[in-house]
């Protein structure tokens, strides 16, 4: 492998999704575990930066940081003295894991089958060194509303988000 | 860039689905200004909303090749589609009708049950019709998220919230199986157009035989959750226990038909190429063994139930099953066609006779927040006869025994897996048919030779107007299947270039 | 000219550590808070995935499934967080509600 910038770059990002990650899954404190995870998508952010997907990138930080990720500390804030700030295992963390391991074991598998000479994933070369000309955020928003493309799942979408705003008010409002 | 003209995009098609939702936010809108004597309004226009739109999608079989599609490719409107949509309203109209005193002897007449429902309804249609797996995705959720908000619509009633919230997290979940499933599928492909992707893995030019594996079978888990089937059926009882009753009844059918509809639509359509032993695709044997497990495990803990919510969620796990062994039939070419045809006339036929079932369930509630138990039902033939009939018709019905729309659909299923070469999947779905009955027909013992109390809400409403459209549909598929069979048998799904 | 870029399966490895770590996470977690956070994990898994993939191909499909995929996680959020603190409403409050009913 050669040390270059993009692999030093790639290794910081993924050791912080990975930490991230990590923590999520087995701190116990509520509050610390919101806020590793606000590392590990901070860390996928980066990961989109690499992967050329700059636009991406600021909505991961804009929408899950900013808003999604915010919005759980403000409920854990709201929360925490019912639900405690420190926090159990469930009894069956031991089937949990195993099967978690399990997942984690086929995926593993399956990616690794990508090495194969005729898999062409593991060769850097393979990988087009220079974007297409339509790539970049033009490109995607004219997907997103062009008829030809994307514009019945985002109508979808747009309905989605308009069913989140009637479920939170139905759900939330003290009557 | 060339713009496509309106009639390459082919609106007129996607009306059943998009219209359905468009006029939910109308029934949203309207309902914000009705007074609560007015409320009825609410009803009135769901139901003409429904009404009309079924009528215009009888007018979308056999569209012409050319119409077939419209988003270009993105929404497919052959007769799968048209005849999910027509499962759907039918379902969404039970939906309404049974809901509408319950919400108010329980106090959740909130506005928004109606257009939730009706949007979750559309989720449900466009997932059947998704040509993308995009669609899917956002489909799947179009159909859940409603849901979940429906089931905690009885707040402050503790058992309502926890569904709501159960509901929420392993749905949640499971989207995160289909996400990830379809990201490796992708992968895999090289694209999310579903025809895109069966010309790639029938001409050989995906990247990895076991990255597509691993994504189906990813999508597969994502979509058992959504459909209940075993050992992705944790949730069900607990919800189905906790959600209002008239919701639980909606979800029953609802979610199922969405979760197969977009089932049969990305293995069928997408993924038939994927190969397997002799001529069978790749996934026939998966899907072929947890049918057989969701059949036996379904089956055999319902008869432990007395909770009749939570007896029917067991038993909706069990018909899951049932059809989940004519999606695993539908894997042998040869089979395909009348499988899926086999599997969407169950699925008609279970709307029809659950919706049946859930709507006497509803009648037979109380009014203090417990839910209805087996002993409810004792003595209810000498106090509501025509009601008792009605529930005995679903019950015989869900046992499969005629003259019901239960056994033709058993039947048509059993015969597709025999013809696929699954005589053991079929024998177990005879034997714990045989099972089942000794539940099903507990509650027809006691409604007939129990002594009891057995009461019901009043007899002229709505929820008598359901009970009886039901079992006129169930008795109507028993008797004369062959006037759904020909427009089911048509609905067949085929995997070419769109 | 950019650089070469690194193997795109590092990438997907990645995705497969994050998502197993998320369904690890719902598994073990009693908190409804920390099984949604671990949802999200599991989200970002396929996320990435989905990007790593779409570089390899050049193509933008896969980012636009991934704001697919981010718009959907913003409706649970709304929705889901919603549920939780109405449960904790419900919770503090069913005693309060039990007495009054008992009292009349």
């Amino acid at each position: 492998m050669i040390i270059n910038g993009e692999t030093i770059a790639f290794a910081v990002f993924a050791i912080m999704a990975i930490v991230g990650g990590v923590g999520v899954a087995a701190l116990r404190n509520l509050f610390h575990a919101a806020l590793s995870l606000l590392v590990a998508l901070f860390g996928v952010a980066g990961l989109f930066v690499l992967l050329a997907a700059p636009f991406l990138a600021m909505v991961q930080i804009l929408v899950y940081m900013g808003a999604i990720a915010i919005l759980i500390i403000f409920v854990i804030m709201l929360t925490q003295r019912v639900a405690g700030m420190r926090e159990q295992y469930n009894r069956q963390w031991i089937l949990s894991g195993l099967v978690a391991l399990v997942v984690f074991g086929v995926l593993l598998m399956v990616i690794s089958q990508l090495g194969t000479p005729e898999n062409a994933m593991w060769n850097p070369s393979a990988v087009a060194a220079t974007l297409p000309d339509d790539a970049g955020v033009a490109a995607l928003g004219a997907d997103l509303v062009d008829a030809n493309r994307y514009v019945l799942p985002f109508e979808v979408a747009g309905l989605l988000m308009t069913v989140a705003l009637i479920g939170a008010i139905a759900v939330a409002r003290e009557d | 860039m060339e713009l496509p003209t309106l009639q390459d995009l082919n609106l007129a098609v996607t009306l059943p689905s998009m219209g359905l939702a468009l006029w939910a936010c109308v029934v949203l809108a309207v309902g914000l200004f009705l007074p609560e004597r007015r409320r009825h309004w609410n009803l009135v226009l769901s139901l003409g909303g429904i009404v009309a739109l079924f009528l215009y999608n009888l007018t979308l079989f056999d569209l012409p090749a050319d119409r077939q599609s419209a988003f270009l490719g993105m929404y497919r409107a052959d007769n799968f589609t048209a005849f999910v949509n027509l499962i759907a309203l039918v379902t969404a109209f039970f939906g309404v009708l049974m809901a509408y005193e319950y919400l108010k002897r329980t106090h959740i007449d909130r506005g928004e049950y109606y257009p939730l429902l009706l949007i979750s309804t559309s989720g449900a249609m466009l997932m059947g019709a998704s040509g993308d797996l995009a669609v899917l995705f956002v489909a799947l959720e179009l159909l859940s998220i409603p849901l979940y908000i429906m089931s905690g619509l009885r707040r402050p009633n503790a058992a309502s919230e926890e569904s709501a919230l159960k509901y929420f997290l392993l749905g949640a979940f499971s989207s995160a199986f289909l996400v990830y499933g379809v990201a490796l599928v992708y992968g895999a492909a090289g694209s999310t157009d579903l025809s895109e992707i069966f010309h790639r893995v029938n001409a050989g030019l995906i990247l990895d035989q076991g990255l597509l594996l691993a994504g189906a079978g990813l999508m597969l888990v994502g979509l058992g959750f959504k459909v209940a089937a075993v050992p992705f059926h944790m949730w069900t009882p607990d919800v189905y226990q906790g959600a209002p009753t008239a919701v639980t009844g909606y979800m029953s059918v609802g979610a199922k038909l969405g979760g197969f509809a977009g089932l049969l639509r990305v293995f069928i359509v997408a993924l038939p190429a994927v190969s397997g032993a002799g001529d069978a695709t790749g996934w026939q044997d998966t899907i072929a063994l947890i049918a057989a497990l969701t059949m036996i495990l379904g089956n055999v803990v319902a008869i432990a139930q007395r909770d009749v919510k939570r007896m029917l969620g067991y038993s909706s796990i069990a018909h899951a099953g049932y059809i989940l062994m004519g999606a695993a039939a539908a894997g042998s070419p040869d089979v395909r066609d009348f499988a899926v045809s086999a599997s969407l006339f169950y699925l008609l036929a279970y709307a029809f006779t659950n919706l049946g079932a859930f709507a006497v369930t509803v009648a037979i509630e109380k009014d203090d927040a417990t839910n209805p138990q087996l002993d409810d039902f004792n003595g209810l033939s000498k106090t509501r006869p025509v009601l008792a009939l009605a529930m005995a018709l679903f019950m015989l019905s869900l046992t499969g025994i005629p003259p019901t729309a239960g056994v033709v659909g058993k039947f048509f299923l059993f015969q597709a897996a025999v013809n696929a070469g699954m005589v053991w999947l079929a024998l177990i779905g005879v034997i714990t048919s045989v099972v089942s009955a000794f539940y099903y027909l507990r509650i027809v013992v006691n409604m007939y030779l129990r002594e009891g109390p057995g009461e019901a809400q009043a007899q002229r409403s709505f929820l008598g107007v359901a009970v009886g459209l039901a079992a006129v549909g169930t008795f109507v598929l028993g008797v004369a299947p062959v006037l759904f069979l020909d427009l089911a048998q048509r609905a067949v799904l085929v995997a070419l270039g769109g | 000219m950019e650089p070469a870029p690194l193997n795109i399966s590092a990438y997907v490895v990645l995705s497969a550590i994050l998502f197993a770590m998320g369904a690890l996470g719902v598994l073990i977690r009693r908190n409804a808070i920390l099984v949604f956070m671990s949802v999200e994990l599991m989200l970002n898994a396929a996320n990435l995935a989905l990007i790593a993939f779409a570089r390899f191909y050049n193509q933008m499909d896969g980012q636009i499934l991934v704001f697919f995929v981010m718009t959907v996680a913003a409706a649970e959020v709304a929705v889901g967080l919603a549920l939780i603190v109405v449960i904790f409403r419900t919770r503090r409050s069913i005693n309060i509600d039990e007495l009054s009913r008992l009292k009349d």
